[in-house]
């Protein structure tokens, strides 16, 4: 208990996102805890009523409660930045392991590749690859881990050439360990903290682009709910009921905000290290 | 620096053309091309086979692809597929509402952001400390649409006012013109000018904790002296270079709040195109925003090397 109050003392900003985040996580694996009304549930004759003791946040233009699209659409969203993000760092983790640890010319090119990717502004590649594919969520998870991808790789390969220079790999090697062993069992291990950090990172930034494409109509479709679809069926009812976007964009305010400190105080304790 | 100068173009135009490869492809990933939309139900197959050879589409994919670059390095654009206007006009009158959008954007979000993060690192952790690092911390987290929502029905509620609705170029109305984008302006910019100020805080920070600086206070010297003398020095390099990622995250963001606000700027551009499957409006307008990043980024890239005077020696 008393570890406690001097972490609070200490890190206001990690206790604080920190709860957050597991509030987040909470709505989003146990959303039937927040609320008993289903958000598909079309109600025209209750459309567009301000918020009031029966809906906390209103209903929106087919009489669905805000609220509760809210609440699902936690785990919608949440989800689905959770496993693009993670598809980027595996995929563009690994590549960048393999490019930075071999070498050659194939390093080259993947270079040239990836310079090339991150000469595009994120939300713009995405933009791209989901309004050309389509609208659907597959080809959404699929735009947004590429737009990653580039940065995955580039810490893995610098990682990876920050070890090969160090003895212990020149030791293994000299000994007669075979060079896959070393970039599994040694190379690996050690990038593997500066991946997951980068992850954490990364998150609030993909949940930002993921809610701007939803935003524009190229994300999640309707009915199903999603922070950034609900705005922009809000959007043209902004002057008359602007609950219907006040809320949901609370929602990416609040998650992005306990992600970044969540962030930040992760990022600071690996400095120290 | 001539013979970096020189190296560092070369790799630019390299990836320039690379990022052209994938431009054109990316625009072609499309399932069903433009000529089964523009067709729909209609039409038996030797129409679509003549509008497809009109189109080139039947040409195999790297001829498709150099016809268009020859033509681009030529200046031709193509033409408008749903429109008939040529891509190069459509993109320039696009293109010219987006630059001013981000130059006034960038204007604001310096101007706020640069004094706030120098007044947050100076007074570091007291209380005006905390409050700027509060307002920095919601403008990084908040989305940009939601903000600029937020500031219609704010100033709709508040004013009784809200933007007019057909966008006039400043040459016609420079009144008329700054009310459409004033409230778009304010929402990119205030989130850029906290993402700018955190920046900039921090760069104080550091400069104020180097030794040289405390020697200075510990030697009597006045806050203002040192400030203006040693860290303001230090801190312009970064200052300046950050700009230039500023200004491409503002591109990023313009995207959106052309969408919000009915802007005819590049990002709408893009997205009737995306809708239309218009391949060459899509693929100019394309081009166009990335050589525009990557120009931002070469000229970041040299207005570092050209500051840092312990780069130029090197």
């Amino acid at each position: 208990m008393d570890r406690l109050t001097r972490l609070v003392r200490r890190e206001p900003g990690l206790v604080i996102s920190l709860v957050l985040v597991l509030v987040l996580l909470l709505v989003a694996l146990f959303p039937q805890l927040f609320t008993s009304i289903s958000p598909l549930d079309v109600a025209i004759d209750q459309a567009m009523l301000p918020p009031s003791a029966d809906h906390w946040f209103g209903t929106d233009d087919v009489g669905r409660d805000v609220f509760s699209r809210v609440i699902h659409g936690t785990r919608v969203t949440l989800s689905i930045c959770a496993g693009s993000l993670l598809i980027s760092a595996l995929v563009g983790g690994a590549v960048g392991l393999m490019s930075g640890f071999f070498g050659g010319w194939s390093d080259q090119v993947l270079g040239r590749i990836v310079d090339v990717l991150l000469s595009f502004p994120p939300i713009i590649l995405g933009m791209i690859i989901t309004g050309v594919l389509g609208p659907h969520v597959g080809n959404l998870i699929l735009a947004l881990s590429i737009v990653y991808m580039p940065v995955f790789f580039r810490i893995a390969r610098a990682g990876a050439l920050g070890e090969v220079g160090k003895t212990y790999v020149e030791a293994a090697r000299s000994v007669g360990v075979r060079e896959s062993t070393i970039l599994r069992r040694h190379v690996t291990r050690n990038v593997m903290p500066l991946l997951l950090t980068q992850y954490i990172i990364l998150f609030p930034m993909i949940l930002q682009i993921q809610a701007a494409l939803g935003f524009l109509g190229l994300g999640v479709q309707p009915p199903t709910p999603d922070w950034g679809a609900i705005l922009e069926q809000g959007k043209d009812y902004i002057l008359f009921a602007p609950w219907m976007s006040i809320f949901p964009g609370l929602a990416i305010l609040i998650a992005a905000l306990a992600l970044m400190l969540f962030g930040r105080s992760v990022q600071r304790r690996m400095d120290q290290r | 620096m001539g013979s970096y100068l020189l190296k560092r173009l070369a790799a630019s135009l390299l990836t320039a053309l690379l990022a052209s490869i994938l431009v054109f492809l990316l625009v072609r990933m499309v399932p069903g091309d433009v000529v089964a939309q523009m067709m729909g139900q209609a039409g038996g197959e030797n129409a679509a086979t003549a509008l497809r050879e009109f189109f080139g589409l039947d040409q195999p994919i790297y001829m498709q692809y150099l016809t268009w670059i020859t033509s681009v390095l030529q200046g031709d654009l193509g033409v408008s597929w749903t429109r008939g206007l040529p891509v190069a006009t459509m993109v320039g009158q696009a293109f010219l509402v987006t630059l001013e959008i981000a130059l006034l954007t960038l204007f604001i979000a310096t101007v706020i952001g640069v004094p706030l993060g120098i007044l947050a690192g100076i007074y570091e952790n007291r209380p005006l400390d905390t409050v700027i690092q509060s307002f920095n911390i919601i403008g990084l987290s908040a989305p940009v649409f939601w903000v600029g929502l937020m500031l219609l029905v704010g100033v709709s509620a508040a004013f009784s006012w809200s933007p007019p609705l057909r966008f006039v170029t400043p040459d016609r109305s420079l009144a008329d013109n700054l009310a459409i984008l004033a409230l778009p302006i304010a929402s990119l910019g205030l989130l850029q000018a906290a993402a700018y100020s955190q920046f900039v805080r921090q760069n104080v920070v550091s400069a104020m904790s180097q030794e040289y600086v405390r020697t200075a206070i510990a030697k009597g010297v006045p806050v203002r002296g040192v400030f203006f003398k040693h860290i303001l020095r230090n801190v312009m390099i970064p200052i300046i270079t950050f700009m230039g990622l500023i200004l491409i995250q503002i591109l990023g963001g313009t995207v959106i709040i052309e969408s919000l606000f009915a802007l005819p700027g590049l990002g709408r551009l893009l997205l009737a195109a995306i809708e239309t499957r218009d391949y060459p409006v899509l693929q100019g307008a394309l081009l166009v925003v990335v050589v525009a990043a990557m120009v931002v980024n070469l000229l970041v890239d040299l207005t570092y090397r050209l500051i840092d005077p312990r780069v130029r020696v090197a």
